[in-house]
């Protein structure tokens, strides 16, 4: 648990971070965010102490880390960077055991500790202990940049931009590695970013700053449907404020049982008061869709199920709506990690209800 | 339409290296045009020149000949495919360089035979450019074929020991430049010692206020200006100079301190020597320091800073082993800019190589300038490589 | 890494360079005036002015020498680099650059020295060495001046349809010319130190007082002769730095 009470930093006499309070309870993903010059990085530096604090505390557990050596303090605290910050004259295993090191852990639990947070990466020791960091794609440099920060077990973990320096497709994968990661470790999170879709993938509670003032401290939920005021509702955007909602919602939440049809060949959506119906094969895979297209005067009523149309219940919302409008059906089918048939959701159901 | 790299060779119809044949034409036309060596009946007038056909034994200059034009073959692009044509060059050329160097030894020894004891054989300019036009085959012939620095050193570490077996096979015995080493043997070696102590105790003090100043420099900025200034102020008056004007004042403090005078402080000698390479050798030490500190990425540091090191733990683990290739190159820069140096403090009475050069001045004695300037010259160009080694080496593996 | 530039205030540098040069050509036209005051700092020399030649002789021969052989270095040096860094010489640039860059660890004065035996005494040997020694810095840095000019630059260039002539005179020339200069200039400190040493192969020169007090014992000579050869060094250097300035494109 990370809790800053009334955070303090004034620079010649301004306050560019001014009585920031707001608490990160343990095994929370907690997200900074905020326009540039609002204070989120000195905020998140004030927490391992890069930037002496000014005013006010700073609680780890029930510790108040205002009175610890800085040294000590930071080997609690794993820190990783924009671009990583990885030693160039070190290899990978060396930039891991860097921590543990000073830690005085011995030998053969740091060499276990590296593989582990390795394999935690899906990185294959063997291949990557020896590497040196200009051998990484910015992806792997990345892993290994966070992997170092976890390295000493510690009890935090800040991320200033982590993914802020690599391509659009590489930082889609590693915040879905982070969020697996998060869930693997229970790690409380503090993390640093100016991207808000990122923010809403990621973090269980976002405090948006500006000019340095705590402006809301929410779950992201809240954040999109109660927004505190003027500056948080342009700050996340109002054009597309209900695609981001959808963004922070699950399949699983909107999830509804699916009719199968016992004849298929017989289906005929205007004899009957069902508009659609399932095909599936012997071991519950669904094979098409009778019905449930846009335009129910379509000639052609039947939808093959293939991957790209198809939905996992733990997929947003807001992907699930993308895929019914790009095919052109009203539909989805939720699939189990056997691509069985175990529900589906619907264009009306989107709309419908609040989860 | 613009091309990344001519590709060597293919487009550009006979000839496939115009280096390696501008460097084979050069050395012809030298030779055929250059005095290669000249005898004098004695050390104070100048001597007659020869020519390298009749200087050299008709094998020999056949030799050089038949080297010649495989060496232009290699130039072409055929027979030779190209990196077969480098590697070519890589044994061509020291043959070359070899034989050219013991072609002038025999001819020396042949010469005296009959002449007086007084008489002297030295070497002429086209020598030095058909010694040096197989020198820089060989960089050029390394160079495309981008071979590694090892490989580089054990090559001219070869080389070097040919050349150093054939001094001690005492072919070059009948040169006068080693008729006139072997007449200052002694003085030799002293003074060769004395030029290498007079760099070591200018290079220690240099180092031990060079570095804390450089880093000085890199951890405040406000101190950088005024820094480089004077730095920079002491690198720009000519060594002459320096050394001269250090004289007066030493001579007045080593009249007025008896105890300075106990300590060998006076104004003509080591010591303004001492003190002018000193202050020559801070600019390159501070301003590669300084370079070496400000060129560790911001990130590595706040990296460090964020995982819970000390300033002393950075500064170890992490600012110096990164800094250290640049550091050691303003050490190499230093150390062959203070050989040099070195030459001029023998005219402040400091001794050295510089002495015999100019004494040899001042004697019109041709042969004591070269005992005095061609080992200074190795001595820098030995030093330079040597350092070049230890800057490569000093790089952490996972730099670039 | 070596991407760290070193710049001085700017203030205060123009009145220095000012102030010193005059504080020179006073010292050159008229060191007798200070006869007394080396006659009472050196009680025990008889002459304490060198006057076999005039001062003003001395920097003007020494000038010269610097101008003459900077004049050569500065042309075959940068027609050197240029012609290296076109397409027709291209494949003699890594022999060049590392030509260069072995050459200046040769120590001038022992350049100085193996070129009396090829040259002879005097004025020539002097201009030779000077040359040769001159022109590696300027090579040099003529090559590594124009390899700054970025490849966008040059791209750009070639897109609004310039022709080769026009993009290097006024695009490749402009953007490499600070460090083009900056070659000359340390091109230009090192003549003027080494025609100093000149004067010991029998080129007239600042340096002739300099070996003549050190010959002679007249501290005073070496006195004068290293006062007016450091100013003029220092001079030259300041000069050159507020011209490398000038072509300082805030790059």
């Amino acid at each position: 648990m990370i809790e800053l009470q009334g955070l303090t930093k004034t620079y010649a006499g301004k306050d560019v971070v001014e009585e920031v309070s707001l608490r990160v309870e343990s095994g929370e993903f907690g997200v900074l965010i905020g326009p540039s010059g609002c204070g989120k990085s000195t905020t998140l530096r004030m927490i391992n102490r890069l930037i002496p604090i000014t005013r006010g505390r700073i609680l780890l557990g029930d510790e108040d880390v205002t009175e610890l050596p800085p040294e000590q303090l930071r080997r609690r605290i794993g820190y990783a960077i924009q671009s990583t910050g990885l030693f160039p004259h070190w290899t990978v295993a060396e930039n891991i055991a860097v921590v543990p090191g000073l830690l005085k852990w011995p030998k053969q639990r740091i060499d276990a500790r590296i593989d582990e947070l390795l394999n935690l990466f899906h990185l294959d020791a063997g291949e990557f202990r020896h590497k040196y960091p200009h051998q990484l794609s910015g992806g792997q440099a990345q892993r290994v940049g966070v992997a170092r920060a976890l390295a000493a077990d510690p009890e935090a973990l800040l991320m200033d931009e982590p993914f802020g320096a690599v391509d659009p497709l590489t930082r889609d994968v590693l915040q879905n590695e982070m969020l697996r990661v998060h869930r693997q470790t229970g790690k409380t999170i503090v993390f640093v970013t100016h991207d808000m879709d990122e923010a809403l993938k990621l973090a269980s509670r976002i405090a948006i700053l500006n000019a340095g003032r705590l402006v809301q401290y929410d779950r992201p939920i809240e954040l999109l449907t109660q927004p505190a005021d003027e500056f948080v509702r342009n700050f996340i955007g109002k054009a597309d404020l209900g695609l981001k909602l959808l963004s922070r919602r699950w399949v699983y939440q909107y999830q509804q049982s699916a009719e199968i049809l016992e004849q298929p060949s017989s289906f005929h959506h205007d004899r009957s008061s069902v508009t659609h119906g399932w095909e599936i094969d012997d071991q519950g895979r669904p094979l098409c869709l009778h019905g449930g297209r846009l335009y129910a005067e379509e000639s052609e009523q039947r939808t093959r199920v293939t991957h790209e149309w198809s939905a996992t219940p733990d997929m947003t919302m807001k992907e699930a709506l993308s895929r019914m409008v790009w095919f052109r059906v009203m539909v989805l089918p939720v699939l189990d990690e056997q691509e069985r048939l175990i529900g589906e959701v619907a264009m009306q159901g989107v709309m419908g209800r609040e989860p | 339409m613009h091309s990344t790299k001519v590709s060597k060779g293919e487009s550009e119809g006979l000839v496939a290296n115009r280096v390696l044949l501008t460097l084979l034409v050069a050395a012809l036309i030298g030779a055929a045009l250059l005095p290669f060596a000249a005898m004098a009946p004695n050390r104070l007038v100048s001597g007659q020149s020869v020519g390298l056909v009749s200087a050299l034994l008709a094998w020999q200059w056949g030799t050089l000949g038949l080297l010649a034009v495989l060496l232009g073959l290699c130039a072409l692009s055929r027979p030779f495919s190209l990196p077969a044509a480098y590697r070519l060059v890589l044994v061509a050329a020291p043959l070359w360089l070899l034989l050219v160097l013991y072609g002038l030894g025999s001819y020396a020894d042949r010469a005296l035979e009959d002449a007086s004891s007084a008489a002297r054989i030295s070497q002429g300019a086209a020598f030095w450019i058909v010694a040096f036009c197989p020198v820089l085959m060989i960089v050029d012939a390394f160079q495309r074929l981008h071979t590694n620095l090892a490989l580089r050193s054990l090559y001219a570490a070869l080389l070097a020991g040919s050349v150093a077996a054939m001094f001690a096979l005492d072919v070059f015995d009948g040169l006068a430049i080693l008729r006139e080493y072997a007449n200052n043997r002694e003085l030799f070696a002293a003074e060769f010692a004395t030029h290498l102590r007079l760099v070591a105790s200018a290079l220690g003090p240099a180092l031990a206020i060079g570095l804390p100043l450089g880093l000085l420099a890199h951890r405040r900025s406000g101190a950088r200006g005024p820094l480089f200034g004077l730095l920079n102020f002491f690198q720009t008056i000519p060594s002459i100079a320096l050394f001269a004007l250090l004289v007066a004042p030493l001579a007045a403090l080593s009249e007025a301190l008896p105890f300075l005078r106990a300590l060998g402080v006076k104004g003509i000698g080591a010591t303004p020597a001492i003190i002018a390479l000193i202050m020559y050798a801070l600019l390159p030490i501070v301003r590669n320091t300084y370079a070496g500190f400000a060129g560790v990425a911001a990130t590595t540091l706040e990296a460090a800073r964020g995982m819970g090191m000390t300033s002393r733990q950075i500064l170890w683990r992490v600012e110096i082993p990164l800094a250290l290739p640049v550091i050691l190159s303003g050490l190499r820069i230093v150390t062959v800019q203070a050989i040099g140096l070195t030459v001029v403090a023998a005219l402040i009475g400091a001794g050295g190589l510089g002495s015999f050069i100019f004494q040899g001045l001042g004697q019109y004695a041709i042969d004591l300038v070269l005992l005095g300037a061609v080992p200074t010259i190795a001595l820098a160009v030995v030093a330079d490589f040597l350092l070049q080694i230890l800057v490569a080496i000093s790089k952490p593996a996972g730099a670039r | 890494m070596r991407a760290v530039t070193l710049r001085a205030p700017t203030q205060g540098r123009t009145w220095l360079l000012v102030g010193l040069s005059v504080l020179l050509v006073v010292l050159v036209l008229f060191m007798e005036a200070l006869k007394p005051l080396f006659q009472f700092a050196f009680p025990d020399l008889q002459s304490p002015l060198y006057d076999r030649e005039s001062f003003l002789q001395l920097t003007l021969d020494h000038l010269l020498l610097v101008l003459v052989s900077s004049v050569i270095s500065v042309s075959v040096g940068v027609g050197a680099g240029l012609f290296v860094t076109r397409r027709g010489g291209r494949e003699f640039e890594p022999l060049v650059s590392s030509l260069a860059a072995i050459g200046q660890t040769f120590p001038p004065a022992a350049v100085l020295a193996i070129v009396v035996p090829l040259a002879g005494f005097g004025f020539v040997p002097t201009i030779v060495a000077l040359t040769l020694y001159g022109l590696l810095p300027v090579v040099q840095n003529t090559i590594a001046g124009l390899g700054t000019v970025p490849a966008t630059t040059l791209e750009a260039a070639r897109g609004t349809g310039m022709s080769r002539a026009q993009i290097l005179l006024r695009v490749e020339l402009p953007l490499a010319m600070r460090v083009i200069i900056a070659g000359v200039r340390v091109s230009v400190i090192i003549n003027i130190g080494t025609a100093t040493i000149g004067s010991t192969v029998g080129a007239q020169s600042l340096g002739t007082p300099i070996i003549a007090g050190l010959v002679g014992n007249n501290i005073a000579y070496v006195i004068q002769g290293a006062v007016l050869v450091g100013l003029l060094a220092i001079v030259t250097d300041l000069f050159f730095e507020r011209l490398e300035r000038r072509f300082s494109f805030g790059g």
